[in-house]
């Protein structure tokens, strides 16, 4: 890649340094005041006991968990944008969050008390990302059948709008039936938390990133002719069918990895993805790719380090944060000069 | 032994050797949705040969789109065949067929800042690795394509900010880009105005003459297709007329495919004019363009040139440019526009049948 130009250099090196810079601001900053040094000790095991917990099990998990739920989430939502050829697409937009947490509620709600498990162990492990991939993945299905029939970019955002009513009406339904436990850790999880992620579920979660990202990279040579359009695509020798389904199996994964531990993060998806195309001022998948990952990392980082500003003793859901920074970028594309961004 | 085929320098001139490259036989087309089938169009025997720009035309919905469509194979025939290059579409595999044919479509891009340059290095698609790494070879035809379609100067402009027709070029460049021996084209002209129209027709011309390269386009401009084109398909209810422009005037096939009530076709001219109605004598006298230009004007507003008329219109050169003065019975009128002379004609003549 000859052409890789000293403005994207420049742009990715800033990223990646911000990524670092915001770990640590977030390693350092919490509800709790604990001193720089005070981390540093703890996180190689000689601080003082409640110094080394809080930064160990809580700070630690955290920022580990906004740096790969970020990247995931808005590479989710960059495969969706260019697969539904829809600036305004993503994992919560067109309900695909929704599906993943029909999964996630399906699991904890009445699963779990079938089977007599307690609400924390069904949190644990991998049956929880299964059922989440498999609402997730179900969802796009459908919205990727409306798609196809319906060229209207406003069509299917209604579509995916419905959609993610019609689950929060069945998790509703759920909820009611459900005993008061189990009800509260899915409340909990709904308000989106990258908190109370054990070690080997940030293991799970790491592992099923890295797949999804690894399946979504192999796939920037036709997801770049796709920007030109489908017929395009097809002409030049890209196979659609497959071509869908492994990008729906990706976005999936990646959305419906992070939503099972982490609750619907709002806005991330549909936001970053236009940011990393300002920053990177490419629509070239090889490079924006990598630097919507990245950015994802430093919105969801920037989101948790303010979530757990100090001062208030209180975390705000981190949901809160990042709808405050997604829902403007999603009105300047509605608003921008193209309006209703047709394209992107 | 002399050879007929000399030019005036005495070098032999060898009729030329067309290849054919694309060619259907007995093709039927149209869509198949579930148990029912509608055709389109059946039995399409067509050819179309190395060299040549070819323009598909016919009125809206006589399924322009669905013949070239199912030409790239895009969408399956319902019967019949199609050869490319002598080779049946269904036995040039999937990897194989960009390199054979290209398609631009209407379809419009999706992305708001993308470079020109990198939308015509797309077209290298069939030839770069997994990532779509531009080798220098690759380069090299992008930046061919872009000098050949004259955009050499706007690569770095992003498609956004360029005017329509040099957004098709742009199109043109990246089917150039991909290197075929045919280019198929829907509507290359759609949405242009006229200048832009006729610049995009002889640039696919020029390819044709240039480049070898066939280039099969539809279109809606007749005018610039019987002008420029050196084969037509002609569309219409009954099925495709195929020939020269000057073939199908000829056996007057363009004049029963578009002729209206109100249109009628010339055929030594080509070209197509309003039929008046209720058409009033008026006597014209004069010379030059003035004189050309008043007796159009009048046609324009149902009066045809009459030397026997009651009201006379004479065209006079005067220092100051024309003057018309129009005669009728005693009363005499000075005009110093064709605007004005015609509004001073009694007015009711100009209507439509």
């Amino acid at each position: 890649m000859k052409g890789m130009s000293s403005r994207l250099t420049l742009a990715m090196t800033g990223i990646i340094i911000l990524v670092i810079i915001l770990f640590i601001a977030d390693l350092l900053i919490g509800s709790t005041h604990i001193d720089a040094s005070e981390v540093i000790r703890s996180l190689f095991g000689h601080g003082t006991p409640g110094g080394e917990i809080i930064v160990t099990q809580f700070r630690l998990p955290k920022a580990l968990t906004a740096i790969i739920a970020g990247a995931a989430m808005s590479v989710s939502g960059l495969l969706m944008q260019t697969l539904f050829r829809n600036p305004l697409a993503g994992p919560d937009v067109l309900g695909v969050s929704s599906g993943a947490g029909l999964g996630v509620a399906l699991t904890l709600l009445t699963l779990s008390p079938l089977f007599t498990l307690s609400a924390g162990s069904a949190l644990q492990g991998w049956g929880l990302i299964l059922a989440a991939w498999a609402g997730a993945g179900a969802v796009m299905m459908i919205i990727m059948a409306v798609s196809v029939r319906m060229r209207d970019i406003m069509t299917v955002l209604i579509v995916g709008l419905l959609l993610a009513s019609a689950i929060s009406a069945v998790v509703s339904l759920l909820q009611y039936f459900s005993n008061e436990s189990m009800l509260r850790t899915y409340v909990i999880w709904t308000m989106g938390n990258l908190g109370n992620i054990s070690y080997p579920q940030i293991r799970a979660l790491a592992m099923a990133t890295a797949a999804g990202l690894v399946i979504a990279f192999l796939m920037v040579k036709p997801l770049n002719a796709m920007l030109m359009g489908e017929t395009f695509s097809r002409t030049v020798g890209v196979k659609m069918s497959s071509t869908r389904i492994i990008l729906l199996v990706a976005a999936s994964i990646l959305a419906g990895s992070v939503t099972a531990f982490c609750g619907p993060l709002a806005f991330i998806g549909v936001a970053v993805p236009h940011i990393g195309r300002l920053v990177f001022g490419t629509t070239d998948h090889r490079t924006l790719m990598p630097g919507v990952a990245l950015c994802g990392s430093v919105v969801l980082l920037l989101s948790d380090i303010i979530s757990a500003l100090p001062g208030g003793g209180h975390i705000i859901p981190v949901n809160t944060v990042t709808s405050l920074i997604g829902i403007p970028v999603v009105l300047w594309i509605i608003l921008g000069k193209t309006g209703m961004g047709r394209r992107f | 032994m002399d050879n007929p085929w000399k030019d005036r320098y005495g070098e032999e001139v060898l009729m030329r050797k067309r290849e054919i490259i694309a060619e259907t036989g007995d093709l039927a087309i149209g869509y198949r949705m579930r148990s029912r089938v509608n055709h389109v169009m059946q039995h399409l025997s067509l050819q179309a040969c190395q060299g040549e720009l070819v323009a598909l035309i016919g009125r809206n919905g006589t399924g322009k789109s669905t013949l070239l469509r199912t030409l790239v194979g895009l969408q399956p025939a319902l019967g019949g065949t199609i050869k490319l290059q002598g080779k049946d579409l269904h036995a040039i595999g999937s990897s194989l067929l960009p390199r054979i044919v290209s398609f631009a479509s209407t379809e419009p891009v999706a992305v708001r800042n993308i470079k020109v340059r990198d939308v015509v290095a797309l077209g290298r698609f069939p030839f770069t690795n997994w990532i779509g790494t531009l080798t220098t070879d690759d380069e090299e035809a992008v930046s061919e394509a872009l000098e050949a379609t004259g955009l050499t100067m706007l690569a770095g402009r992003s498609i956004d900010n360029i005017s329509d027709g040099e957004r098709q070029r742009t199109l043109i460049a990246r089917s150039l880009a991909q290197d075929t021996g045919l280019l198929v084209m829907d509507e290359p002209t759609a949405f242009l105005d006229l200048p832009s129209r006729f610049s995009i027709v002889s640039l696919l011309r020029q390819l044709t003459r240039e480049r070898n390269k066939c280039v099969i386009y539809s279109t809606h401009d007749l005018d610039t297709a019987i002008n420029e084109a050196d084969r037509i398909w002609l569309m219409t209810g009954e099925g495709i007329a195929e020939g020269a422009p000057e073939d199908l005037i000829l056996t007057g096939t363009i004049a029963r495919a578009f002729e209206s009530p109100l249109l009628s076709f010339s055929s030594s001219e080509g070209t197509f004019s309003f039929i008046r109605g209720m058409q009033t004598g008026i006597a014209l006298e004069g010379t030059g363009l003035a004189a050309r230009l008043t007796e159009k004007a009048l046609s324009r507003c149902g009066y045809r040139t009459d030397p026997q008329a009651a009201i006379k219109i004479k065209v006079r050169e005067t220092p100051d440019g024309p003057e018309w003065i129009v005669v009728s019975g005693l009363q005499t009128d000075h005009c110093r526009s064709l605007y004005d002379l015609v509004s001073i004609l009694p007015g009711d003549a100009g209507q439509l049948p």
